[in-house]
C-alpha cells in the first residue's frame, strides 16, 4: 500500500534533518534496522477507529435486517396436539331409563347390570362419543303407586312417578302422538343437562321399539318374554348404539368425511336441469322451499355448519350417458354401473359460486328433467329393481334425482314449448329425497330403521329433517372431528414455523394462532360441561382460525430468506470494505511493531554507545 | 341547437319505454342479431343479448334465468354498472361509420378494456376493484388480473363518463382474444350457443373477421342509489365485421371502375343457419339495417330506373329493389324518423325467428344487383395519435383531430349563430413508464401552434408515480367550427423497467392504452314512431336511447424500452 512504500522513503530525510546529533553514530547507523525517534501512534489509531467503528455498526446492521417473528406460544400448541392425541376428546351424557310395569326388580341391580352391558359395547371410546367414566346413569322403576331408583339417580331428571300408565304409550299406530307426550312428560325434567331417556313398558304383545324426534325411545310390549337380560342389552344398545353413536352402522361416512368447509361453512346449491327445453320447460318455486322446508333445517343444523343456499336453473343440459328402453317397467332405464358417467360435467355449468368464500365446502343437488327422448327415466339398482327414489348421492359432492314429467307428455308439436312450473307436491317429495342425501353426506342413516343385535328399532323423522339426539351426535362428531384437525393444523404450523428460524410471521398470525387456541380452549371447557352446541360452534371456530393462519398469504408468498440468502445479499455491500479495513488495521499494527522494534534496537545501540 | 332538439325528442321518448317497461316482475331474456352491409364490402353482425332480473328486494335471488354468477358477482361487489369487453382488431371509423349507435357504444379498444361503478364507500372502491379484477379473470379465463395492479388502472373524474364518482377505469391492450373468451360469455346465456342467434357462432367464421368485439355491460339499481327500482340488466353483445366471400359473379365489373358488392347470406358468413329460436327468450329477431347513404344512392338509381320520381314510400317499403334484393319476405320494415332531412332515413328490415324450425331453418341472403357507392356517416372529428421523436429519450406523444367532411349537415346546423363551437373531451392514460411531461402540452390548430388555455376548458391531470400509478389525462377542449384541424403533443421519457416488469417477448414493444375522444354535445340515436310493438325489441330501444358520441384512438405506439 502506498502508506507502507512511503515509510522506507521517508527515512533519509528524516536523518538529514538530525545531521548534527548524530554525527558520531552515523557509521553504526543503519536507517533499514533502526530508527531514532518513537512511531507515532496517529496512523494506528486511525485505522483501529475505523475498525471499531465497523465492529460497533454491526449490531445496528444486524438489528436492522432482522425479520419480524410474532412470538406463537409453541407450548400450548403441543400441549393441545398431546392432549386431543394422547386421548380422544369424549363427553359427559346422562341417560335415563324408565321401567313401567316391572314391579318386582329391583332400581339398582338393574343399573349395574345396564352399566355392564353398555360398557361392553364401548370398548374402545371413539372420540365425540360418551365416556364411560363420565356418563350417568338413573334407573327408575315405576310401579304405578311409588318408584325405586337406583343411588345415582339426582334431582335434575327427576321421573315425575305415575307420569304414564301402562296404556298411556299407544298401540304403535300413532308413534307421533306418544312422541309428543313423552316428550312434554320428559322434557319438563330435563333441564339445561340433556339426558337420553328410554321408556320400557311391559304389558304383553308385540315388542315394539321406536326413537322419538326428541331425546328418548320407549320399547313397549311383552319385553319379559324373552326375559330380563335381552331387555336390558335392548335399553343399552339403544343408548350407545343409537343415542351416542347415531345408528351408525360400520363402514358408513366418517369424520374426515365430513362435508364442512375448512372455514365451517357449507353452500347448498340446488340446480334444475333441462335436459332439453324444446320438448318442455319446467321450472320452481325456490324461494318458496328456501323459506318453507330449507330454512327449518339449516337453522337446526347451524352449530355445525353455517350454511348458505342457492339455486340455478340450467337448460340444455343433457347427461352423458344412454339409457336404454325396458319394455317390462315401460320407461327408460339407467343402470348404476354407468352412474360414474350420469353427471356431465361439460354441459351442466354447476359453477363454484362466487359467494361461496374459498374454503367453504359446495355440495350440489340437482335435479334432472329428462328429455321426451327418453322419459321417463328410471335408475335401476344393480339387484336389478327399480330405485324408489330415483336419486343418488355422490360423497362429498352432492346428489342428483331424476324427476320425470307427469305423463312424459309432450305439448302438442308446437314449436313453443310452455313453461311449467313443478307442483308443490312433487318438488316436495324431491327435497324430501334431497333431504335423506343432506343426512347421508352427513353420515346419518336416510332409512327410517336401526337393525341392532337385538331387534329391529323405527326412527321417527323430523319435520327439520335432523332429530334432536341426531343434532346432537352431528355436534359432538364435528366438534371432536374440528378439534383434532385444529390441532393437526396447529401443529404443523408450529413445526414450519420452527424449522424455517428466519420465516417472516406477521403479527395476524400471532392473532389467529391465539385466538385459536382460546377457541379450542373453550371447546374442551364446554365439551367437558356437556354442552354440545356451544362447543361444536368454538370448535368449528378454531379450525377455521387455524387454517387462516396456516393459509396466510404472506406464509405461503414469502421466500423464507435463509441464512444463506442473507449472506448472499449483503456479502457485496460489506464484504470488499470490511476486507480492506481489516488488512489495513492488520499491516498497520505490524508496521508500528515493526518500527517501534527499530526504535527499541537504536535506543539499545545508543545506550551502548553512551555508555 | 339541432343536437339538443335531437336529444329532447329521444329523453321524450325514452321516458315512455321506460314507465311502459317497469310494471313488470318477471324475468326476461331476449336475443337479436343486426346485420349491415358496410360501405367497404364488408358485412357488419352485431348480436345482442338482453337478460333482466327484477329488484331482489320484491323478487327474491332465486333466478330462472339470469346467470347466478352475475348475480352473485352483483351482490357480492355492488356493482351499479359495469362494462367488459373483449376486442380484436380496430374499428374503422371512416369506413363503418363513426355516428350511428353502433359504434358509438360498441366501438371498442383493442384487447380488454373494464371499467365499473361500485355503490361502495369511497375508501372501499379500490378493494372491490381488485377483487373483481380476480373473479373476472376467473370467469372469463383471461388475465384481467393484472387490472388489480394500481399501475393498471385509474379513477378518471369527469373525461371518461360524466358524473363518474367511484369509478375504476382499466385496459390491457395487449390481451389476446379467443374462444376460450367467448365460451364463458356464451355460458352466460340460457341457451348457451345449443339454440338461437348464438348458434350462428361458429368459432373460425367469427374469429376470422376484421373486427371482433364481445361486451358485458351490467347495470344494476339493487342498492338503492337510484329511486327506480328496476332490478339488473345484462347486455351481451357480440359485434364482427366480416368479408364475405367472393364469388364468380362478383368479380363481373358493371361499369369502367365500380365492382359489384359481394353477395352473401347467413350460411356463406357464418358456415351455419339458424334453426330457430331459443325456446326462452321473449323475443328472438334479425334486423338488416341499410344505412342512410346506401338508401339515398338506391333512390338515385331508382329514379334513374323508373325515368320519373316515383313514389318514395312505396320505394324504401321494398326489399327487392335494384340495388339489392333480400331473399326471405322480412315480417316488418320500420323506416328511422328523420327529424332532420326528409330525403331519406335508415330503414331496418325485421325477421321473426319464431316460426323457423331446424326443419326449415332461416338462411336469409342478401344478393346486390348493381354497384353501388356510398359513404357511412362520421363522426365530427377524424383522430388519430402517433408518436415522435426517436432514441430512449425526448419522445412525443401526438393526438391529431381532423376535421371530417360534414357527412349529414348536422355538424354545421349550428352556424346560424356566430359563436359555433365544438366541444369535446379527450381521455388517456399513460402507464408510468412513459413518463409524460404534462407542462410541455401543446396544441397546433391548423398547424400553428397556439396558447393552450385558449382552447382548453378544462383540464384534470394526475401525473404518474414510478410504479405505483399510471398519468391520467382529461382534457375539455372548445374549438371553433371554422377549424380543420388540432393536434395535442407531449412530450416524454422513457422509464427503466425492472427485468421482471417487462411483458413477455418485449420487443415487441408495450401498448399504451387507447385515449377516448367523446363529443358531450353530439348523440347517436335513432328514432323510431312511436309504436308499441317497437319497444319490444330491446336492441331498437337501446338506439333510441341518445349515447355520447365516443370515439376511440388506438394506434399503437411501441416503445422500445431499455
Amino acid at each position: 500500500m502506498a502508506e507502507f512504500s512511503e515509510s522506507p522513503k521517508d527515512r533519509p530525510s528524516e536523518i538529514s534533518e538530525l545531521p548534527d546529533e548524530s554525527q558520531n553514530s552515523v557509521s553504526d547507523f543503519d536507517p533499514c534496522t533502526m530508527r531514532k525517534t518513537k512511531p507515532g501512534l496517529k496512523r494506528l489509531f486511525l485505522t483501529l477507529t475505523v475498525l471499531f467503528s465497523f465492529f460497533l455498526g454491526s449490531p445496528f446492521l444486524l438489528k436492522s435486517i432482522e425479520i419480524y417473528r410474532s412470538p406463537l406460544p409453541f407450548r400450548d400448541i403441543d400441549s393441545l396436539s398431546d392432549s386431543v392425541g394422547s386421548s380422544p376428546l369424549l363427553f359427559p351424557c346422562h341417560f335415563q331409563a324408565i321401567f313401567v310395569g316391572f314391579d318386582n326388580f329391583d332400581a339398582y341391580d338393574l343399573g349395574i347390570s345396564i352399566k355392564h352391558e353398555m360398557k361392553k359395547l364401548t370398548k374402545h371410546p371413539v372420540c365425540g362419543t360418551c365416556s364411560d367414566s363420565n356418563y350417568t346413569l338413573s334407573v327408575t322403576v315405576d310401579s304405578g303407586s311409588g318408584c325405586a331408583r337406583n343411588y345415582n339417580a339426582e334431582s335434575t331428571f327427576m321421573w315425575r312417578c305415575g307420569a304414564i300408565g301402562e296404556f298411556d304409550l299407544g298401540g304403535g299406530g300413532d308413534d307421533d302422538g306418544v312422541d309428543e307426550f313423552l316428550g312434554s312428560v320428559l322434557g319438563s325434567c330435563e333441564g339445561f343437562r340433556k339426558v337420553y331417556s328410554v321408556v320400557v313398558v311391559n304389558r304383553g304383545g308385540e315388542v315394539r321399539a321406536v326413537v322419538g324426534k326428541y331425546r328418548h325411545a320407549w320399547i313397549v310390549g311383552g319385553v319379559l318374554e324373552e326375559g330380563m337380560n335381552a331387555v336390558v342389552a335392548r335399553v343399552a344398545e339403544t343408548f350407545v348404539k343409537v343415542f351416542v353413536n347415531g345408528g351408525k352402522e360400520e363402514g358408513s361416512i366418517h369424520g374426515e368425511f365430513m362435508p364442512v368447509g375448512a372455514d365451517g361453512r357449507i353452500v347448498l346449491s340446488f340446480n334444475l336441469l333441462n335436459a332439453d327445453p324444446t320438448d318442455w320447460i319446467y321450472g320452481w318455486d325456490f324461494q318458496r322451499i328456501d323459506e318453507i322446508l330449507l330454512a327449518p333445517v339449516i337453522k337446526a343444523l347451524g352449530p355445525v355448519a353455517n350454511i348458505s343456499v342457492e339455486s340455478q336453473v340450467l337448460y340444455h343440459t343433457p347427461k352423458s350417458s344412454f339409457s336404454y328402453w325396458d319394455e317390462k317397467w315401460d320407461s327408460y332405464i339407467f343402470s348404476t354401473k354407468d352412474l360414474p358417467f350420469f353427471v356431465n360435467s361439460n354441459e351442466w355449468h354447476l359453477d363454484t359460486s362466487i359467494a361461496a368464500g374459498g374454503r367453504s365446502k359446495i355440495l350440489q343437488f340437482v335435479v334432472y328433467i329428462p328429455s321426451a327422448k327418453e322419459c321417463p327415466l328410471l335408475l335401476q339398482l344393480p339387484n336389478g329393481e327399480i330405485s324408489v327414489t330415483n336419486a343418488f348421492i355422490s360423497p362429498m359432492w352432492g346428489g342428483v334425482a331424476v324427476w320425470n314429467p307427469p305423463g312424459c307428455l309432450r305439448d302438442s308439436e308446437s314449436k313453443h314449448p310452455a313453461r311449467h312450473t313443478i307442483s308443490p307436491q312433487d318438488l316436495q317429495e324431491v327435497f324430501e329425497i334431497f333431504m335423506g342425501q343432506l343426512r347421508q353426506l352427513f353420515g346419518l342413516k336416510s332409512d327410517s330403521l336401526y337393525v341392532g343385535a337385538s331387534g329391529t328399532t323405527n326412527l321417527l323423522a323430523s319435520e327439520r329433517g335432523f332429530t334432536e339426539w341426531e343434532l346432537d351426535v352431528l355436534s359432538r362428531q364435528h366438534t371432536c372431528f374440528n378439534l383434532v384437525s385444529c390441532a393437526t393444523t396447529l401443529g404443523s404450523l408450529s413445526r414450519l414455523v420452527q424449522s424455517l428460524p428466519r420465516m417472516i410471521i406477521m403479527d395476524e398470525i400471532g392473532k389467529q394462532v391465539k385466538f385459536s387456541l382460546e377457541a379450542a380452549k373453550l371447546t374442551r371447557s364446554n365439551a367437558s360441561l356437556g354442552i354440545y352446541d356451544a362447543s361444536a360452534v368454538s370448535s368449528r371456530q378454531a379450525r377455521s382460525l387455524a387454517e387462516d393462519a396456516f393459509f396466510h398469504p404472506s406464509i405461503m408468498s414469502v421466500s423464507y430468506y435463509s441464512f444463506e440468502h442473507c449472506f448472499a445479499v449483503y456479502s457485496p455491500f460489506f464484504l470488499p470494505v470490511s476486507m480492506h479495513v481489516l488488512l489495513a488495521a492488520f499491516r498497520e499494527w505490524r508496521r508500528y511493531k515493526q518500527e517501534t522494534a527499530k526504535y527499541l534496537a537504536w535506543k539499545e545501540k545508543a545506550k551502548v554507545a553512551a555508555s | 341547437m339541432a343536437a339538443v332538439l335531437r336529444f329532447l325528442i329521444a329523453v321524450l321518448l325514452f321516458s315512455s319505454i321506460a314507465t311502459a317497461s317497469l310494471s313488470q316482475e318477471e324475468e326476461e331474456f331476449s336475443e337479436e342479431l343486426l346485420l349491415k352491409p358496410l360501405a367497404d364490402r364488408k358485412v357488419l353482425a352485431h348480436f345482442h343479448f338482453e337478460s333482466k332480473a327484477p329488484p331482489t328486494r320484491t323478487y327474491g335471488h332465486h333466478h330462472r334465468l339470469f346467470p347466478k354468477a352475475l348475480y352473485q358477482l352483483v351482490q357480492k361487489f355492488r356493482i351499479r354498472e359495469m362494462e367488459l369487453s373483449f376486442t380484436q382488431g380496430r374499428w374503422n371509423y371512416e369506413r363503418w361509420g363513426g355516428f350511428d349507435p353502433i359504434s358509438s357504444s360498441n366501438a371498442k379498444p383493442p384487447g380488454v378494456e373494464l371499467w365499473a361503478v361500485f355503490d361502495v364507500p369511497h375508501d372501499l372502491v379500490d378493494a372491490s376493484w381488485k377483487n373483481l379484477t380476480h373473479t373476472l379473470s376467473g370467469l372469463f379465463c383471461a388475465s384481467i388480473n393484472f387490472l388489480e395492479s394500481s399501475t393498471a388502472y385509474s379513477a378518471p373524474d369527469w373525461g371518461f363518463q360524466p358524473f363518474s364518482g367511484s369509478l375504476r377505469y382499466g385496459s390491457l391492450p395487449r390481451e389476446a382474444v379467443c374462444t376460450e373468451n367467448l365460451t364463458p360469455w356464451l355460458k352466460l346465456l340460457p341457451c348457451r350457443d345449443k339454440a338461437g342467434l348464438a348458434t350462428l357462432m361458429d368459432r373460425p367464421s367469427i374469429y376470422r373477421g376484421f373486427y371482433h368485439s364481445q361486451r358485458l355491460r351490467l347495470s344494476s339499481t339493487e342498492f338503492g342509489s337510484t329511486e327506480v327500482e328496476s332490478g339488473i340488466a345484462l347486455d351481451q353483445t357480440l359485434t364482427v365485421v366480416l368479408q364475405p366471400t367472393t364469388s364468380h359473379r362478383a368479380s363481373m365489373t358493371y361499369s369502367s371502375d365500380s365492382v359489384l358488392q359481394p353477395s352473401w347470406s347467413l350460411s356463406s358468413i357464418f358456415g351455419r343457419k339458424v334453426s330457430g329460436r331459443c325456446v326462452l327468450a321473449n323475443s328472438s329477431n334479425v334486423y338488416v339495417q341499410v344505412e342512410r347513404g346506401l338508401m339515398s344512392e338506391l333512390k338515385i338509381l331508382h329514379a334513374e330506373d323508373e325515368g320519373s320520381g316515383a313514389d318514395n314510400l312505396t320505394f324504401e317499403k321494398t326489399w327487392n329493389n335494384p340495388g339489392f334484393e333480400l331473399s326471405i319476405a322480412p315480417n316488418r320494415v320500420i323506416k328511422e324518423v328523420n327529424i332532420l332531412h326528409d330525403e331519406t332515413s335508415i330503414v331496418l328490415y325485421e325477421y321473426l325467428i319464431d316460426n323457423y324450425s331446424n326443419s326449415e331453418p332461416f338462411d336469409l341472403g342478401f344478393t346486390w344487383k348493381f354497384p353501388v357507392v356510398w359513404s357511412s356517416p362520421q363522426a365530427p372529428l377524424h383522430a388519430s395519435r402517433f408518436l415522435m421523436g426517436s432514441g430512449n429519450e425526448r419522445g412525443a406523444i401526438a393526438i391529431s383531430l381532423k376535421a371530417t367532411e360534414p357527412s349529414d349537415g348536422l355538424w354545421f346546423a349550428d352556424t346560424i349563430e356566430n359563436s359555433c363551437m365544438l366541444r369535446f373531451n379527450v381521455f388517456q392514460v399513460v402507464p408510468w413508464y412513459v413518463r409524460v411531461y404534462f407542462h410541455t402540452l401543446q396544441v397546433f390548430v391548423d398547424g400553428k401552434p397556439q396558447s393552450v388555455t385558449d382552447f382548453i376548458e378544462r383540464m384534470r391531470i394526475s401525473p404518474s408515480e414510478d410504479k405505483v400509478s399510471p398519468g391520467v389525462m382529461e382534457m375539455a377542449l372548445k374549438l371553433p367550427c371554422c377549424v380543420k384541424s388540432v393536434t395535442l403533443t407531449l412530450e416524454f421519457d422513457k422509464g427503466f423497467l425492472h427485468i421482471d416488469e417487462y411483458p413477455p417477448d418485449a420487443n415487441q414493444g408495450f401498448d399504451i392504452p387507447s385515449a377516448v375522444i367523446s363529443f358531450p354535445d353530439f348523440h347517436a340515436s335513432m328514432h323510431f314512431l312511436k309504436d308499441d310493438s317497437l319497444n319490444k325489441s330491446p336492441l331498437l330501444s337501446k338506439f333510441q336511447i341518445p349515447r355520447r358520441l365516443v370515439g376511440l384512438v388506438s394506434c399503437y405506439p411501441s416503445c422500445l424500452l431499455s
